[in-house]
């Protein structure tokens, strides 16, 4: 199916619970609520036209910046290994408790980078059985990934700035 | 309860908690595993990782676009054109801009050498692992030969940075096409030499055949990609199914094996470098002439020699050094086959010349949850040959 048959079949099927639907450069890209997120996900996954059994990535996007509301995304990348068409499912969250359910039901593949969701962005993804730090280690503090957390050089301790500590670092503000 | 607040031996247990990696030979890089044993069986494998966590997506929103190629590099280290390629392929999306035929091709002899690379870094330190000390040094011989190859078109052995937005870094030179067409003619000999050591030996295929297998649901499921999700069954090259760089003008075949066990995961690979090999062959053999980057100047570096004469060309060249590529708004992904299964950069972009968000999507990575599920149930002496099988790499794991 092409990108123009998946979002109008989507269009069809789930009008009610779909918020919006964009085509950049010809990918086919649905917003849904965090709410709906299962029972799309179930749709995309069960529909035998559109039938997508393969999760390719679960990436996290911060929107801070660019002062829009929600602040944050999870955007779901599947792709459908018989019929050979993808979909980028565009999930806005709330900056306060940003929460989204899990797919890793579904998708056992989303296990990884959902956990990654919550190491770098502090999204709490709900029903994921291992909600801890992965990449970062366990005791860890702040969420590297969000625009807020700076972007900060580590000052090397010499003898002549030995007493030099990261106050001053920790006020820089993220560098461009 | 981790292994190093409990020591290595928890005693209330049947089961008893062994620690391998992070600094293990036969990790790959340092890549931990936790292994629940009763007695010489794995009951569980938890993977640990973040060892080499370096920070790169967020470095990478603080540099600008061309400043982050060499950077893509270091992500996948044994496979870096196919990064560079990516991530190219991405911002050229959202720039929307035609890549000229010659530098298409140029990319894809890269790619492919970089898969050739690869793979024989793979089967020298699978072999190894598994105790086939001889194949390690045939395959770094070949390699080297590579590695050669590179260095005279882009100055570097391993990190090359030579696929860049607009093109490539550097037109192709004679001696270096030759080096290629002296290398594909010396090199089905060696991967029979490879197979000759290896495919019928019965230490080899008692080590490899049914271990670690996944059938065609699991490996999908688990978002295994590249030559272990073909070694389960799974007709899926995303150089066939969505080309890109000119792929659909070659002729080659997608390997694909049907047990998903270790023995097939090597098969697959195999032969993949004969394929990799052909697709070489048939770019040589039809190499377009013409510029090999983008002639618009707006993306990528005029030629040198017109700097001198030309006023256009030297404002160009000063936007492009001193400010970089603006990227339109907008969000876009493109995936490419990698060595290791599917790689792709998700770019967000706000319309300045530094990126909003990078993602890196590492068919490592992906591939963790999946690895350490096949370990369930298997010998310790298998563990490291399903490691090896996965064919990691941490640098992309941990970013």
């Amino acid at each position: 199916m092409t990108s123009e048959e998946i979002v109008k079949k989507i269009k069809e099927n789930l009008a009610d619970i779909v918020q919006n639907t964009d085509l950049p450069q010809g990918d086919a890209v649905i917003f849904v609520a965090p709410d709906s997120l299962q029972s799309v996900a179930e749709f995309l996954k069960n529909d035998a036209d559109l039938k997508f059994d393969y999760l390719s990535d679960v990436r996290g996007v911060d929107y801070l910046l660019e002062e829009r509301e929600p602040r944050f995304e999870a955007v779901y990348q599947l792709y459908s290994i018989d019929n050979q068409h993808s979909i980028r499912l565009r999930v806005g969250i709330e900056e306060d408790n940003p929460s989204v359910p899990t797919v890793s039901n579904l998708w056992k593949g989303a296990l990884y980078p959902e956990q990654e969701l919550f190491d770098m962005f502090g999204i709490n993804v709900e029903g994921h059985p291992t909600m801890e730090r992965l990449i970062m280690p366990k005791d860890w503090e702040g969420f590297p990934l969000r625009k807020d957390y700076p972007l900060t050089t580590e000052t090397v301790a010499f003898s002549h700035n030995r007493d030099f500590k990261s106050e001053l670092v920790k006020s820089k503000p993220p560098t461009r | 309860m981790s292994v190093t607040e409990q020591g290595l031996l928890e005693r209330d247990k049947d089961t008893m908690t062994l620690n391998m990696g992070p600094q293990h030979p036969s990790t790959h890089g340092v890549f931990r595993v936790i292994l629940e044993m009763d007695g010489e069986v794995v009951k569980t494998a938890e993977p640990e990782i973040g060892y080499l966590h370096t920070g790169i997506e967020k470095t990478s929103e603080n540099k600008r676009y061309v400043h982050v190629i060499p950077m893509t590099d270091r992500l996948d280290y044994l496979n870096p054109p196919g990064n560079n390629l990516a991530f190219c392929l991405s911002t050229e999306k959202l720039l929307g801009i035609e890549i000229p035929d010659r530098a298409n091709a140029l990319r894809v002899i890269m790619c492919e050498l970089a898969r050739i690379a690869s793979h024989l870094v793979w089967l020298g330190t699978h072999a190894l692992d598994i105790g086939a000390m001889t194949v390690f040094l045939y395959c770094w011989r070949e390699r080297e030969m590579i590695l050669d190859l590179n260095e005279e078109i882009s100055g570097v052995r391993m990190m090359t940075s030579y696929i860049r937005v607009g093109g490539v870094a550097k037109d192709a030179t004679r001696s270096w096409l030759d080096g290629i067409l002296d290398f594909i003619q010396y090199f089905p000999a060696k991967v029979d030499e490879y197979e000759r050591l290896l495919t019928k030996n019965p230490i080899w295929l008692d080590r490899t055949q049914g271990i670690g297998s996944f059938t065609r649901e699991e490996a999908i499921n688990w978002s295994l990609s590249g030559p272990a999700l073909r070694a389960s069954g799974v007709n899926w090259d995303i150089r066939k199914s969505q080309p890109y760089s000119g792929y659909e003008n070659y002729n080659f075949e997608v390997p694909v094996q049907n047990n998903g066990d270790i023995f097939d995961r090597y098969r697959v690979r195999i032969e993949e470098m004969r394929q990799s090999r052909s697709i070489i062959q048939q770019v040589l053999e039809n190499l377009p002439g013409g510029p090999y980057k983008d002639p618009d100047n707006k993306v990528s570096l005029p030629a040198r020699e017109t700097l001198h004469t030309s006023m256009e060309a030297l404002i160009h060249h000063f936007k492009l050094v001193s400010e970089g590529i603006s990227v339109p708004k907008g969000e876009t992904y493109v995936p490419i086959e990698g060595a290791r299964g599917e790689v792709g950069f998700y770019i967000v972009s706000d319309g300045t010349n530094v990126p909003s968000r990078v993602k890196l999507r590492a068919p490592s990575f992906m591939a963790i949850p999946g690895m350490c599920k096949m370990m369930e149930g298997c010998y310790i002496a298998d563990v490291v040959g399903i490691i090896g099988s996965i064919d990691i790499v941490m640098g992309e794991v941990d970013r």
